[in-house]
């Protein structure tokens, strides 16, 4: 038998675990042991009189009830500070009281020092508010799953957009190493309700294995059955949540026929709500026709591996795979599908291209928040120096450094929260206008603010002030508090000279060195981009691109463009205009075979545009030699093309090829109509696919001439003044509604924002970057100012003495700006390195420009000393102008 | 007219005072809402007795001290004077609100109503 030595802990052990943990919980510490005790005994007697179960009822029924008063007692103790004399003597008070008292504390030393709180607040806001959006926009992009099944076993193959009809229907059910695969093309259509206008509807025309492909189940409905793309099968659709709300909304819609492109087809399912495939613009999947002739060549394949394969090594399934299309068909160089054969996994080729501006921005972001962080953690430092001798009092009356850290983090805390009130609500307000920014394209419609935005607020706010409070508990934890007193009461001037402070302003330079040179490698890139000549007037033209139904014929669609331009050419303040089935900087278009009359021309082809008359002299492309298309141009049908003579103005890219040295206006060209073309003109090159593109030979044909096939056009407004071609747009838009009901209105834009496009996401990157930039700087002056100005405040008896004992004032204004021109110096050969390392991640936007580039760098490096000079010259002045005998009186 | 500088006591306020007083130097948080539980029969939650006693020694109506107990201390409470003169005053206020009540007509009232 042995004792125990301990006896108040065994009164409690007879007290049922779980309540008796709450109620140590909940009561003050220094007497939780006593006041369980005494419920032990309570517990004891009434186990006793009325049995343990009873008891156990009576225990959880005081526990529960106490919760509230017990609660309300702690956190009232803390609030008041209120410790009773007989607790005077008790080792510690409860965690939670001084927890309370803290934050009160700390609250107060807040509200005391208002340019400190707002400083830091709006500092660290900028930097949690900016993350949270970026990643609340970035979130749907590269971290969220995609909203269909098999997105990991699905790839897309080669040369997306260039497939066949022809090549699916042969390797149909033979795809080595597939389960399945799907084409699929953009099919816009129009549809018409009733009296309302034609309306658009962005969608994707596919074969019938599309959504098992994906592995995406309707919210009601069934999706595409085998055999629907046969020829002669009822054409049905599959529309989106968004276009079944539109359209009632009601689950009758099943089996309900609806038109689009003037042909009536069946609703057979709607997706469910968040479903997007390719993109969250497209409302509508319908089957159409697979032609086994078909030579379109608009078709992407998707394919979904086979049980076990990986879509990552497909190479030895992709190489039969080459081979099997090798020996059914021929490939010219350009288009050859059997060359550079690679499966891209599903997510990567429908978000790939998106996710180095989303880093990119991100990282600028992150960037930002950092020297917000480092601003801070400065601004604390300054404080905690600040208050050397109130700590050392403290410390010296028995404060440990425990419970100053703990006050310390409290004030760090409450920061941090009011930052991230502030931050998530910058976030909420500036979240649309970032999502535009970004170069998301249709995910930038999609994208919403939600509460998670402000959780990872919170979330990057804590972690944020708890990397902030490190700086000054790392000089608390350093300091010698009671030198610090001594010091305090000679009056002397302090030895250290906050290292710390400076450290952090060097590493804010180089951070906001870091994201200005990227800004500046940026606006190179875009400023190059700009200067290529792309050969058409930008700043006066209005785009209207419309879109009629599939049925109507094309004599009659070119007869409807024409009353369209007529019109629009009567609105006020147009000049001219023309129309086109594709206008230039938006992607190549078709091409058709070539041949020259007398000359021995293979296997060639050229870009061709039909286009109407006026089109030249709208767009502004220039005329080289002979003429553009004119009255003596005569149309005709397809029925009477014997002996007939097209007219056909080329490039100048095409002339120079095919006629080196020679006239080419005359000569008569082949291929594409099965009529001869005679050359009437050449005019200048224009960026036809993209704004990079080498020129390339196109012929232009007169609508009318030749058929205007497709179901799109293209109108150029060209009008006088250049702010005017977005003032149109709505008109115009109006005008073609009441001419021509049976198109719809794709959309309109400028041929300045067409450009802007083209120029592509490094445009959006480098406006983002720039605004991020100027903020680091801004940031990066603040930091300067506070450390420059902190210095100049410690040594100011140092500089008063010797002002007045006769160093001109000039000296100390010259010293104190040196000591700012220090840092920043350092700061840029820091972040110089790391701009190198970081470059890399925009060298996907850079054009003509190399990661590395001393004009940017000067740029940057310049910015960053202009301003840091002028923010460390404030202090300076301050310091210099003020009378050395004031300063020797304070103390 | 009154002589208190504090506000009325509460109910459960007047209750531990007047427990603390009945309990003769013995009045530690259980034995108060023990003897609350003896003469009223209500159930008191124990966290609710504690919080009040604390408030009421913050507000200097009662005073606490540690005394040695079995092998553990505990904070033993006595009412201040100015724990009585509130107490008093209570009381005082309470009697001249029944002043000129019908008790028998009341006793009648409630009968009926029962």
């Amino acid at each position: 038998m042995h004792s125990d030595p301990t006896p108040a802990p065994r009164v409690h052990r007879s007290l049922p675990r779980l309540p008796a943990a709450l109620l140590r919980a909940l009561l003050p510490r220094a007497e939780a042991d006593e006041v369980l005790a005494d419920i032990a005994v309570e517990f004891d007697q009434h186990a006793a009189a009325h049995g343990r179960e009873s008891a156990k009822r009576w225990l959880w029924h005081q526990a529960l009830h106490s919760t509230p008063a017990l609660l309300g007692w702690t956190s009232w103790r803390g609030w008041t500070g209120f410790q009773p004399r007989a607790n005077a003597y008790r080792p510690g008070g409860p965690m939670f009281t001084t927890w309370i008292a803290d934050a009160r504390y700390a609250a107060r030393r807040l509200r005391a020092r208002p340019g400190f709180t707002l400083l830091s607040v709006l500092t660290l806001s900028l930097g949690i508010g900016g993350t949270a959006a970026v990643y609340g926009i970035a979130r749907p992009l590269i971290i969220d799953p995609l909203p269909f099944a098999n997105a990991n076993e699905v790839g897309a193959f080669w040369m997306s957009g260039w497939w066949t009809e022809e090549e699916f229907v042969h390797l149909r059910g033979s795809f080595p190493g597939f389960r399945a695969v799907a084409a699929h093309r953009p099919a816009d259509v129009t549809l018409r309700q009733g009296d309302s206008p034609t309306r658009l509807i962005p969608g994707i025309a596919s074969s019938a294995e599309l959504f098992d492909v994906l592995g995406a189940r309707p919210l009601i409905g069934r999706t595409f059955e085998q055999g629907e793309d046969a020829q002669g099968a009822e054409p049905v659709v599959v529309v989106s949540y968004g276009l079944w709300q539109e359209l009632g909304g009601s689950s009758s819609i099943l089996g309900q026929r609806i038109t689009l492109d003037g042909v009536p087809r069946t609703v057979v399912g709607v997706m469910p709500r968040g479903f997007w495939y390719p993109n969250p613009s497209v409302r509508i999947w319908l089957t159409r026709a697979l032609n086994p002739q078909g030579r379109n060549g608009s078709y992407t394949f998707l394919g979904r591996v086979a049980p076990g394969a990986d879509v990552r090594a497909m190479e030895s399934h992709v190489a039969r795979l080459t081979t099997m299309l090798g020996e059914r068909f021929q490939y010219s160089e350009r288009g050859d599908k059997t060359k550079n054969a690679l499966i891209t996994p599903i997510r990567d080729q429908l978000l790939g291209s998106m996710r180095p501006a989303i880093v990119a921005t991100l990282t600028a972001m992150g960037l930002i928040l950092l020297i917000a962080c480092a601003n801070v953690a400065a601004l604390m430092l300054g404080q905690v120096e600040g208050r050397s001798t109130e700590l050392a009092v403290r410390s010296a009356l028995g404060a440990n450094r425990r419970r100053l850290t703990q006050q310390l983090v409290v004030e760090a805390i409450l920061l941090g929260l009011l930052a991230a009130t502030v931050g998530a609500a910058m976030a909420a307000g500036g979240f649309r206008l970032l999502a535009g920014a970004l170069p998301i394209g249709a995910w930038s419609e999609s994208a919403a603010f939600d509460w998670t935005m402000f959780a990872v607020a919170l979330a990057i706010a804590i972690a944020a002030v708890l990397l902030v409070v490190l700086v000054p508990l790392s000089s608390l934890w350093r300091t010698d508090l009671r030198g610090t007193m001594n010091l305090a009461r000679t009056g002397g001037i302090q030895g250290r000279g906050g290292r710390l402070e400076r450290g952090l302003v060097v590493a804010e330079v180089a951070l906001a060195m870091l994201i200005a040179s990227g800004a500046a490698l940026l606006v190179r890139s875009v400023a190059n981009l700009y200067a290529i000549e792309s050969g058409v007037e930008t700043e006066t033209i209005a785009v209207v691109d419309v879109l009629g139904s599939r049925d109507i014929p094309a004599d009659a669609r070119l007869r409807t463009i024409d009353e369209m331009s007529s019109a629009l050419g009567a609105l006020p303040g147009v000049q001219s205009v023309g129309a086109a089935m594709k206008i230039p900087l938006r992607g190549g278009g078709d091409s058709f075979g070539l041949t020259v009359e007398g000359k021995d021309v293979r296997g060639q082809t050229s870009y061709f545009r039909i286009v109407t008359p006026a089109y030249f002299q709208t767009m502004g492309i220039k005329v080289r030699e002979g003429r553009t298309f004119d009255g003596s141009d005569r149309i005709f049908t397809p029925a009477d093309t014997v002996g007939m003579e097209m007219s056909v103005v080329v490039n100048e890219a095409l002339a120079a090829k095919y006629f080196p040295g020679e006239n080419a206006i005359g000569r008569r060209l082949g291929g594409g109509f099965g009529i001869p073309q005679r050359i009437v003109g050449v005019v200048a090159n224009v960026a036809e696919a993209a704004l990079t593109d080498e020129p390339e030979p196109v012929r232009y044909f007169l609508a009318g001439q030749a058929s205007w096939f497709g179901p799109n056009g293209t109108l150029v407004i060209r009008t006088a003044r250049a702010g005017d071609a977005a003032a149109l747009l709505e008109s115009a838009r109006r005008t073609i509604q009441r001419v021509a009901p049976q198109f719809a209105v794709q959309g309109t834009t400028t041929m300045a924002r067409v450009l802007d496009t083209a120029v592509g996401p490094a445009r959006q990157i480098m406006t983002l970057l720039s605004l991020l930039s100027v903020l680091a700087l801004v940031l990066g002056a603040v930091g300067i100012y506070g450390v420059v100005s902190h210095f100049a405040t410690r040594r100011k008896r140092d500089w008063a003495i010797k002002v007045a004992l006769g160093l001109p004032a000039s000296r100390v204004v010259r010293h104190i700006v040196g000591q700012g021109a220090l840092l920043v110096a350092g700061g840029i050969v820091l972040g110089a390195i790391g701009t190198a390392a970081l470059a890399r991640l925009l060298a996907s936007f850079l054009f003509r420009v190399g990661t590395i580039d001393s004009i940017a760098f000067t740029a940057a490096s310049l910015a960053l000393l202009a301003i840091g000079l002028a923010a460390a010259f404030i202090p300076a002045r301050r310091a210099g102008t003020v009378n050395p005998a004031d300063i020797l009186r304070e103390q | 007219m009154t002589d208190s500088p504090y506000a009325p006591l509460g109910v459960l306020e007047e209750q531990i005072v007047v427990a603390v007083l009945r309990t003769h130097g013995d009045a530690y948080g259980m034995e108060v809402r023990r003897e609350i539980e003896r003469v009223t029969g209500r159930d008191l939650a124990i966290g609710a007795v504690y919080a009040t006693l604390d408030r009421l020694e913050s507000k200097g109506l009662l005073a606490s001290d540690r005394v040695m107990g079995h092998g553990s201390s505990r904070r033993l409470f006595e009412v201040t004077p100015a724990g009585a003169r509130a107490l008093a005053s209570t009381r005082a206020m309470r009697e001249r609100l029944w002043q000129g009540i019908d008790l028998v007509g009341l006793t009648a009232l409630a009968r009926g109503r029962a």
